[in-house]
């Protein structure tokens, strides 16, 4: 089978900038360290994942909790308002902690009627379905959970399955409200699925490659400017495409019909609250974020940026803190993508469901094509001049 | 096998005519016989602007039947009239439509001082009538604005129209102490003088509204989104809104030019009329059919800069002078009846008091153009789509305080 | 259907228009709020404000002008009259009634009933909402001391006109009933 055009235009030896692929770099750590040699290799191994999952935990929480407080800011001043200001002292900072104190203390509530099983399990389906997106997201070239070649794959794969929490939510809810929220919700992912990956084609077409890690190694160049939204004419009309298609796929406005305020009371949230309802919250604002990581990877440069270059010119290159420099990066470039997020729900009137439809099916899937078709050219072309 | 002796037929066939979209589509589809949902739209609903039920039915996001239902919030208002004395029922006037306190309290007093045909109103009495007036019509707007935004999605431009209306507030608070039953147009004149300075501040926010009405009509109204989700929807004819006796913006959004303060003229209005302050503005069709959801919205949203022009035109011309005609303690009205209608922001507001020559009034009626209004819901709401429907109830503008009464 | 152009004009339109809102809303971003931290910091209130009540108790003369106008009876007042003292019983003001009209203020004679700047009406029970506009029960020192020495100076009238009558009838012999003493003059102070 040959490959793809645009991998063989690509120089292959730059692809594997990082050493051992596939592998975790916590169970790497820990084989570092040695362990005994009486203790299996499972319970190793079992261990090292552990210490991932608590490393995610404590990043979701941490990402959902100051995503929260930061909408709860923006949406203030942007409506002349100065938003929380009590809680913790400085602008209210401990604000969604305590609210997340608060949902815990909160009765547990499931309506008479409702489906419990169903309904008790979809908060969990939703969250773990995040969870497990996350796990391709690396913290720096370094520091991974799982360093996978089809990473962005995986995250589309696993970030979709957040749908059938949502349709059991709705539909274990025993209200007609829950109900409406959950099949709007179905039909928008289904729509929005398709743009979302017809405008990721535009960027793995320019860069080669579908590894998150070699995607942000491979735009090191130019003073770590080499961003593929500035190689390549059809990026930034595909990031365009793959952000909207993004806002609907997490359910934010201007395609936040699932949960629709004003229309369907609170959609498929309706009956649900405390604790449960606090994991969708963190679901919405995790995979915000996680949209925004890939928007970073793919298009603005990941970890790379004159920060992380000139470390690197300056011989710094591997340790921790060089690690925390591409960290840094990489969450300033995701927070600025859930800002935008934020910028555009506070400003844009909700959509239709029958407009969700037309603009997913008849504007931004043929659009998107044409991106990828314009993509594909250009780096047939850039290969031939080149 | 079997053979097939006879040709397929599909027990599910296509309708023949199938069914016309909103957007003027038509779209085939196979009738299957489902039964349609039954959905309570409220008492609670943030979509119904209080506590007012419509009882929807629904095939999927079709809407196929819509029922409102009245009386939630019945106080029983106009049998108090009927109890207590002509000036302790103004009070109880500023309960119809809460937003518009100023504008029901000139009805009530204009109803009561057509039966005493002795009383005379000082010019400055009137003048500050009209202002207060007016500016209560830009507040009630500046509501209608927001929460419409907020039915069809947006959140932020009803935080602008609320900090624009926060500001009439303060006004009416410096000039009657309340900022939202206001009691302050009474039987005769107004209660109190303005205070010093007042003027000023009116004229000030004059300026600085015109400046922040553009903003709106950027952010909201020509909103790309807000435009595809208004227009063509909840279409009301001319001949539609004629036949269910709609007033306000809901008639003139349909394009029919009636306003009650040129046409049945009451206090000044004629006099600011020929001067040439202000315009009607009228429902054009701009961005869709003529009489859909968003002519109306942007009749109410033209209104406000009028209503500015309006209240400009007042303070050019006001004068020192008496605020209260001469009006004795305990108000004793001369037998007879009269009805006047007065533009209220939703429509006629119209009040009929019946005099028998003593305190307290025979009977005390009141037309509530929100009530009236809300009857077209029945004939908009089959065929849309059930977020159609909530931006059809938001474009109506009803207060239910009045609905119920 | 839409044509080639309306299609594209729809694209061009959608994200024209985004922009716009998102400039106007970004430009509030960037200014100060108007609102401000409530407790910690409060807008000022005007002087015509009608919050609730509060009584001149020394002006007020029991009148009942100010409950008749009220157009839901929450005024409740009694006082027993000595002379031109008024000893205080009851001057209630029920808040779960009160639409704060001002109907009250305008009849007052002695211009003694005002609206103030207080709003706030949190109780822990609905009774407390009942308040009492006295600031002192029954009468104040001083109306006592002035009572005490109205009363003494009239009974010293009396005295002398009762001595001056005797004299009269003394030399008459037709002496009139001395006048009867002021109305409701209590014997209970």
């Amino acid at each position: 089978m040959t490959p793809p055009l645009a991998l063989t235009a690509l120089p292959q030896e730059q692809v594997a900038t990082t050493p051992n692929p596939g592998g975790n770099a916590l169970l790497d750590l820990v084989n570092k360290i040695g362990p005994p040699e009486w203790i299996p290799d499972w319970i190793v191994a079992l261990h090292a994942v552990g210490a991932g999952v608590g490393i995610l935990i404590g990043i979701v929480s941490l990402i959902a909790m100051y995503s929260v407080w930061m909408e709860r800011k923006v949406s203030g001043h942007m409506q002349c308002r100065l938003g929380p200001m009590y809680a913790g002292g400085w602008h209210g900072w401990a604000q969604t902690i305590a609210d997340g104190v608060k949902l815990l203390m909160k009765e547990d509530m499931i309506p008479t009627g409702a489906d419990r099983v169903l309904f008790i399990i979809a908060p969990g389906i939703v969250l773990a379905s995040i969870f497990g997106a996350l796990v391709a997201f690396p913290i720096s070239y370094d520091f991974y959970f799982a360093r996978m070649d089809l990473g962005i794959f995986m995250i589309l794969a696993l970030g979709s399955t957040t749908t059938i929490g949502v349709i059991m939510a709705g539909w274990a809810s025993n209200s007609k409200w829950s109900l409406y929220g959950a099949m709007r919700e179905a039909a928008q992912v289904i729509a929005y699925e398709i743009p979302l990956g017809l405008a990721l084609m535009a960027p793995l077409i320019t860069l080669g490659t579908f590894s998150l890690l070699d995607a942000s190694a491979l735009q090191s160049d130019w003073f770590g400017m080499k961003w593929a939204i500035f190689t390549n004419p059809a990026n930034l009309p595909a990031f365009v495409i793959f952000w909207i298609a993004a806002l609907a796929e997490t359910k934010r406005a201007p395609f936040d019909l699932p949960e629709a305020e004003s229309e369907l009371v609170a959609g498929f949230l309706t009956e649900y609250s405390g604790i449960r309802w606090s994991f969708f919250f963190m679901e919405e604002y995790a995979a915000m974020f996680l949209m925004s990581v890939i928007a970073a990877m793919f298009w603005f440069g990941g970890f790379e940026s004159p920060a992380t270059w000139a470390l690197r010119s300056a011989g710094v290159e591997g340790g921790i803190f060089f690690g925390a420099v591409c960290f840094v990066t990489l969450v300033i470039k995701a927070f600025a993508g859930v800002f935008l997020m934020m910028w555009l729900r506070w400003t844009l009137p909700r959509v239709r469901i029958d407009q969700v439809m037309t603009m997913g099916y008849k504007y931004l899937t043929p659009l998107a094509l044409l991106c990828v078709l314009i993509a594909a050219v250009s780096e047939a072309v850039k290969s031939l001049l080149f | 096998m079997v053979e097939q002796t006879q040709e397929y037929k599909p027990s599910i066939q296509p309708s023949e005519e199938g069914r016309v979209l909103p957007s003027g589509e038509r779209e085939f589809f196979f009738d299957v016989s489902t039964s349609d949902l039954e959905v309570n739209m409220g008492p609670q609903h943030p979509a119904t602007h209080g506590v007012m039920r419509v009882l929807l039915r629904t095939d999927g996001e079709l809407v196929t039947g819509a029922q409102p239902h009245l009386g939630y919030l019945h106080r029983g208002a106009e049998k108090i009239g009927e109890n207590v004395e002509w000036l302790q029922y103004l009070p109880y006037t500023d309960r119809y439509d809460y937003l518009a306190a100023m504008n029901n309290n000139l009805g009530y007093s204009l109803a009561v001082e057509a039966l005493m045909p002795g009383l005379e109103i000082p010019r400055r009495a009137t003048l500050i009538r009209t202002i207060c007036a007016e500016l209560n019509r830009i507040a009630s707007h500046l509501i209608a604005f927001g929460t419409y935004g907020l039915d069809i999605g947006a959140f932020t431009p009803f935080f602008y129209a609320f900090r624009e209306r926060e500001w009439i507030q303060a006004l009416f608070e410096k000039i009657c102490g309340a900022r939202l039953t206001y009691s302050y147009i009474r039987i005769g004149g107004v209660f109190n003088e303005a205070p010093p300075g007042w003027l000023k501040e009116v004229e000030h926010f004059c300026d600085v509204f015109e400046e922040k009405w553009k903003e709106y009509y950027d952010l909201l109204a020509l909103n790309h989104i807000f435009v595809m989700r208004t227009k063509d929807i909840g279409v009301i004819t001319p001949e539609m809104a004629y036949d269910f006796g709609l007033t306000g913006p809901m008639l003139r959004g349909s394009g029919i030019d009636f306003d009650l303060r040129r046409d049945m003229p009451y206090m000044d209005y004629t006099e600011i009329w020929e001067a040439g302050a202000y315009q009607i503005p009228l429902g054009s069709g701009e961005k869709g059919t003529l009489g859909d959801c968003w002519d109306r919205f942007d009749v109410r949203v033209k209104e406000m800069i009028e209503s500015i022009k309006i209240v400009r035109y007042c303070l050019g011309v006001i004068e020192p002078g008496p605020v209260l005609g001469d009006v004795p303690k305990v108000i004793k009205v001369p037998p007879g009846e009269a009805y006047v209608g007065i533009e209220n922001p939703r429509g006629e507001l119209g009040h009929y008091s019946h005099s028998d020559g003593g305190k307290v009034a025979v009977r005390c009626r009141v037309r509530g153009p929100s009530f009236v209004n809300l009857a077209v819901l029945e004939d908009l709401m089959p065929g849309t789509l059930l977020a159609d429907s909530v931006a059809i109830i938001g474009s109506t503008d009803i207060v239910v305080g009045e609905t119920d009464r | 259907m839409v044509s080639t152009k309306e299609y594209f004009q729809n694209v061009w339109d959608a994200l024209k228009t985004t922009a716009i809102g998102m400039r106007i809303t970004g430009k509030y971003l960037m200014q100060k709020p108007i609102t401000v931290q409530y407790p910690d910091e409060r807008l000022p209130i005007p002087d015509r404000y009608r919050g609730i009540h509060y009584l001149e108790q020394e002006k007020c003369i029991n009148c009942l002008a100010c409950a008749r106008a009220c157009p839901i009876d929450c005024i409740e007042m009694d006082a027993i009259r000595h002379g031109k003292e008024l000893e205080w019983v009851a001057f209630t003001l029920d808040y779960q009634k009160c639409m704060f009209c001002e109907l009250c203020v305008y009849p007052c004679p002695k211009d003694c009933i005002h609206m103030g700047t207080e709003f706030a009406l949190v109780t822990y029970d609905r009774s407390e909402l009942n308040h009492d506009l006295l600031s002192f029960q029954g009468m104040g020192r001083g109306a006592r001391i002035r009572m005490r020495e109205a009363q003494a100076k009239k009974a010293a009238k009396e005295k002398a006109k009762a001595a001056a009558a005797a004299k009269k009838a003394d030399t008459e012999k037709d002496a009139d009933e001395p006048e009867a003493a002021g109305a409701g003059t209590g014997g209970d102070e």
